[in-house]
């Protein structure tokens, strides 16, 4: 048999579950940012358990606790209460694969050296201390004295470790870093060497062709080459030293011109 | 199934810390990698709040051979306990971590928590 107590803390809890659907109910028909702001902030606080829950694993709670955040607002939009489920079951294991998945992609990130990472933490932490201490915010120039290291490494520090959208504009630019940034595999590069390596093999005679092909064009070892071309491994190995050293001089001479 | 590691403790807050760091060897011990082992860290820490709030006194953690690593942690001693809020937010954290959590109850109680945990 129940206790009072244990009936009260029964009942209460009904109800809360009921509040709880009643306004995810609402929120799912008319789609109110209102309600979505109201609903993000009574549950706010799981962001803020569970970030914590991952504190001391290189990451700073402040950036956990943003991106537990953005999870909790996705799930927002994906719960439906009519399943049955308590908004704070649903949204842990959201909450918690987001925060994963962040561990997984940040490992993936540029890193910064070892070096500017230590100074750009002894930055801000300075850059604190001498507000502090001067009642404003202090110049690189105080910094940088306070940390006997030059002015330019406090500006690169400061410049150094944020991350920035690929889709961000730069002025009044339309152009954004994902359009200004280089492929991997630059077409103009490839355009001009395409053009280089070409001139260069038209002094080649057939025979030579169909051996550079099979080496660079198809990646054939020598021993398959030779098989292809139905001589030896070793006669493979005395042209193929032959012609690099053919196309070496030519591009060189290109070059020059 | 023959344990490897075992730690009985008071279920006081303090003590936490260093109960993780043991965890923590025990992990580097058997091969975990970095994730997993911080990943058993936070389910051995949820399972003793879990454990606490229900007003157990002492907790019993064992680790046993095998791969991949299981863990048991018990409640023993009867004290005073008020299950939090946040019982919720851990059990589900239990289940998004491992999968595969399995508890027993006593006299309708929580009683202990096992799980496994790294490769197979």
């Amino acid at each position: 048999m129940m206790t009072e107590t244990e009936l009260q803390s029964q009942t209460a809890g009904e109800s809360a579950e009921t509040e709880e659907q009643e306004l995810f109910r609402r929120y799912r028909e008319t789609g109110s940012r209102e309600l979505r702001n109201k609903i993000a902030e009574k549950y706010l606080h799981i962001a803020a358990i569970l970030a914590k829950k991952f504190v001391g694993r290189g990451v700073e709670y402040d950036d956990l606790y943003q991106v537990a955040s953005l999870a909790l607002l996705k799930g927002i939009d994906r719960f439906d209460e009519r399943k049955g489920l308590k908004f704070s079951t649903f949204i842990t294991p959201t909450i918690t694969g987001e925060i994963k998945n962040y561990f997984r992609d940040r490992s993936r990130l540029v890193h910064l050296p070892r070096r500017i990472s230590e100074l750009r933490a002894s930055v801000r932490r300075t850059a604190e201390e001498l507000s502090a201490e001067l009642g404003k915010k202090p110049t690189a120039a105080e910094i940088a004295e306070r940390l006997g290291v030059s002015e330019e490494e406090v500006l690169y520090c400061a410049e150094a470790g944020g991350v920035v959208s690929l889709d961000r504009t730069e002025g009044d630019s339309d152009m954004s870093f994902y359009d200004i940034l280089p492929a991997e595999n630059d077409v103009f590069d490839r355009i001009e060497t395409h053009d280089v390596v070409s001139s260069a093999l038209k002094g080649l005679d057939e025979r030579e062709k169909k051996l550079v092909e099979c080496r660079f064009g198809e990646e054939l070892s020598q021993a398959e080459t030779a098989r292809r071309m139905g001589v030896s491994q070793m006669y493979v190995s005395r042209m193929e030293r032959k012609i690099l050293e053919k196309l070496r001089e030519r591009l060189k001479k290109s070059m020059a011109e | 199934m023959k344990s490897i590691f075992e730690i009985s403790f008071p279920l006081k807050s303090e003590l936490m810390t260093t109960v993780r760091l043991a965890a923590g060897g025990v992990c580097a011990m058997k091969g975990l990698d970095i994730d997993a082992a911080e990943d058993c860290k936070v389910c051995i820490t949820e399972s003793l709040l879990l454990l606490k709030h229900r007003g157990y006194l002492t907790a019993n953690i064992f680790f046993y051979e095998g791969e991949p690593l299981s863990v048991r942690i018990v409640g023993e001693g009867e004290g005073d306990g008020t299950p939090s809020p946040e019982d919720d937010i851990s059990l589900a954290l239990l289940s998004a971590l491992l999968g595969d959590v399995e508890t027993t109850e006593r006299d309708g109680k929580l009683h202990s928590i096992s799980f496994e945990i790294g490769l197979k």
